[in-house]
């Protein structure tokens, strides 16, 4: 059964498909790291991405790069909101975490019922056809939406750590991430910090959305059901550790996909929920890996500060 | 004076023509007289919804055609709709409502988990549950009150088994099905009659509705080289599974059930449908009946139903529920779920308009002839009609 062909085929196929997991993955670990916000209203934010999209090509039959940009549009606007009329009054008034968690829950239900009410809950993709053309590759076959899915994510995901690693708001997202108190003190305004994080956060998740709902039939629910995948890779990965969520997204994609050559197909889905369960139980702080510090590297408040000055 | 008469005369005349007019037509009105309810649990929302608003729809429509022609003895028959979402939880409140709120004596209900779920409530409250597009085999066997008009999964995935394994000679099938209600059952079944018939089945695997990627299950697939793969899957997941199936170069014969049989299907795999056979329980449009039924539908919703066969017994439902009624009150029996068991088992053959004869047989089953369609040039066309 593990011939060569069969295990090149399923880890390309993982590689691909992970794509729309390690953004969804990398969204949700970004915020939680600089904003502390256990952002469940992502979901909101991937539903009402993949329906800009929908109906800009699926129905109004625009090109698909106007349904690109409708899906970071849908994204972005659903972001912006849940900031500005709801993380932000609720750290005014001081909530507790359980609280804003239960609000992001909220919101995400209630995007999926608006979407239902006005897309019906019939699933369909951004596209009218499920095909994509196949390359052979050696005896590999590559489909025309894998390329695109895999660059475009390498892309996002240099972008993410470029912007965190050589620019004074990534510098500054940093230090907010470590002590967002201190960071105030030191001249980071950190309202606008947790602005911009959300905002990476849409972008990370307008592509995913878009990636995914070309591949793949989506629901208003869907985006609650994929959650639980950016959930556990962030978890798995160490809670802020964003490389240790990428490759946990990635690793967490593969099993999932070739764990039915080792295991009874009908225990396939059992799996994440297993896996979230012993991480929950057993590595409350995630599997250790390696923080690749190159990349995020850790920033006092005080180091961004004097640079400021400096440059002021 | 004699013209006043004469005008009086007159006036009777058009008077007595007018009554005799409208006695005449009294029966046709159905408006007059109590109605009598029953009750309609179908998916209005929902990923299965698409089906379900066809279903009511088609209901409504021989409501409608029954109370034109003067009800059941002159009283109108009154549906009473509530949503499910597919749902088998929301499907129990929804008996609930029916049974308490209601009263009915009788509703229809379909997908096989909200029929299961179901099937006690009605025990119960002793309402009869008339399943009407669930194919699960188990609904033959949830009690006294639950009842099918429906083939069961046993009827159209034998007929389908048998004939890929005899008729069309597949020797080696893979069988994929959906880990839930509507796949594991009907892939048993598939199963053991295509292995009864001489067939061999190489790989039978399920995958979680949750699923969105199935190379790992396809490749196992190709490696154990089927002649035919039997889905057994929804209509979220399938297509997904046929694409995916074209795309890793798996080219063989796939079948698959009623489920499929829609141009949505055809629409989203275009020429990678070719070949996909596909089960219907009703009959096709060479029926004139049929083809009347869809020209209606062509009409009013400029397309066919999704899913013709499924709203082809959703019309002919409010039929049968019709002749019950009307012998209920020929007996002058109360109008109980009790009583419309026992009128229902006592005429037990009933001549439905689109579907045609339907007996419902004491062990809960109905049995009547399979067509299998094939998608040949873009198309479902009718390939067998296996009796």
């Amino acid at each position: 059964m593990l011939t060569p062909i069969i295990i090149a085929q399923v880890l390309w196929t993982s590689l691909a498909t992970s794509s729309y997991y390690i953004l969804f993955s990398l969204a949700f670990s970004l915020v939680l790291k600089i904003n502390g916000a256990f952002n469940f209203a992502q979901a909101a934010m991937m539903t009402a991405a993949f329906y800009a999209a929908y109906t800009l090509v699926g129905i109004a039959h625009l090109p698909a790069w106007i349904g690109f940009l409708g899906a970071i549009a849908g994204s972005l606007v659903l972001a912006l909101l849940t900031e500005l009329l709801g993380f932000r009054l609720l750290r005014r008034r001081r909530s507790e975490q359980l609280f804003v968690f239960i609000f992001t829950l909220i919101v995400s239900e209630f995007v999926a019922f608006i979407a239902m009410l006005i897309f019906g809950s019939y699933p369909t993709t951004i596209f009218s056809s499920l095909l994509w053309p196949v390359t052979l590759v050696g005896t590999v076959a590559v489909s025309g939406w894998d390329i695109p899915a895999i660059l475009s994510t390498i892309a996002a995901i240099a972008i993410v750590f470029l912007l965190l690693r050589f620019t004074r708001i990534g510098q500054a997202m940093t230090a907010v991430s470590d002590n967002a108190e201190l960071a105030e003190l030191y001249g980071i305004k950190r309202e606008r910090i947790f602005l911009v994080t959300m905002i990476v956060a849409a972008l990370l998740v307008g592509l995913g959305m878009f990636l995914y709902g070309s591949r793949a039939q989506v629901q208003p629910n869907t985006a609650i059901d994929l959650m639980i995948f950016a959930i556990a890779a962030t978890i798995m990965g160490g809670l802020g550790n964003l490389a240790g969520t990428i490759v946990m997204a990635l690793v967490l994609g593969i099993i999932q996909n070739g764990s039915v050559l080792f295991i009874p197909s009908e225990w396939q889905g059992f799996l994440l929920y297993a896996f979230l369960f012993a991480a929950i139980v057993f590595l409350p702080n995630g599997i250790r890996l390696p923080e690749w510090r190159r990349m995020s590297r850790r920033v006092s408040a005080e180091a961004v500060s004097a640079q400021n000055k400096q440059e002021a | 004076m004699g013209n006043v008469k004469r005008i009086l005369m007159r006036l009777g005349m058009a008077l007595a023509l007018s009554a005799g007019v409208v006695f005449a037509m009294a029966p046709a009105q159905a408006q007059d007289k109590t109605p009598l309810q029953f009750g309609l649990a179908m998916p209005l929302s929902g990923s299965q919804s698409l089906y379900g608003k066809d279903q009511v729809q088609a209901a409504e429509w021989a409501v409608k055609d029954i109370n034109d022609k003067g009800g059941v003895d002159g009283h109108p028959l009154k549906m009473i709709v509530l949503d499910t979402q597919a749902d088998p939880q929301l499907g129990i409140q929804a008996a609930n409502k029916l049974i308490s709120v209601e009263h009915v004596p009788a509703f229809i209900s379909a997908w096989s988990a909200v029929v299961k779920a179901i099937a006690p409530v009605a025990n119960d409250a002793k309402v009869v549950q008339l399943s009407v597009g669930a194919n699960s085999p188990d609904i033959a066997r949830l009690g006294d009150y639950t009842y099918t008009t429906f083939p069961l999964a046993d009827v159209d995935i034998r007929a389908l088994a048998k004939y890929e394994a005899t008729t069309l000679g597949k020797k080696r099938a893979a069988v994929l099905y959906i880990n839930n209600e509507t796949g594991t059952a009907a892939a048993q079944v598939y199963k053991d009659i295509f292995t009864k018939n001489g067939g061999q089945i190489v790989d039978y695997a399920g995958y979680d509705p949750n699923a969105s990627d199935w190379t790992g299950l396809l490749l196992k697939v190709r490696a154990s080289n089927p002649d035919v793969v039997h889905i057994q899957g929804l209509v979220a997941d399938t297509p997904q599974v046929v694409a995916q199936m074209r795309q890793l170069g798996l080219n063989m014969t796939v079948s698959s059930y009623s489920a499929i049989y829609n141009q949505h299907f055809l629409d989203q795999l275009g020429s990678a449908a070719e070949g996909i056979i596909a089960t219907s329980l009703a009959p096709g449009l060479s029926d004139p009946k049929v083809a009347d039924y869809v020209t209606r539908w062509k009409k009013a919703t400029n397309r066919i139903p999704n899913g013709l066969p499924y709203t082809e017994y959703l019309y002919d439902a409010p039929y049968l529920i019709k002749d019950v009624f009307a012998s209920m009150l020929k007996n002058n029996e109360k109008l109980t779920g009790e009583n419309f068991r026992k009128e229902m088992l006592a005429i037990g053959t009933f001549n439905l308009p689109l579907t045609g004869k339907t007996t419902m047989s004491a062990d809960h089953t109905v049995n009547k002839p399979v067509y299998l369609v094939q998608v040949k040039d873009g198309k479902w066309q009718q390939i067998a009609e296996v009796k």
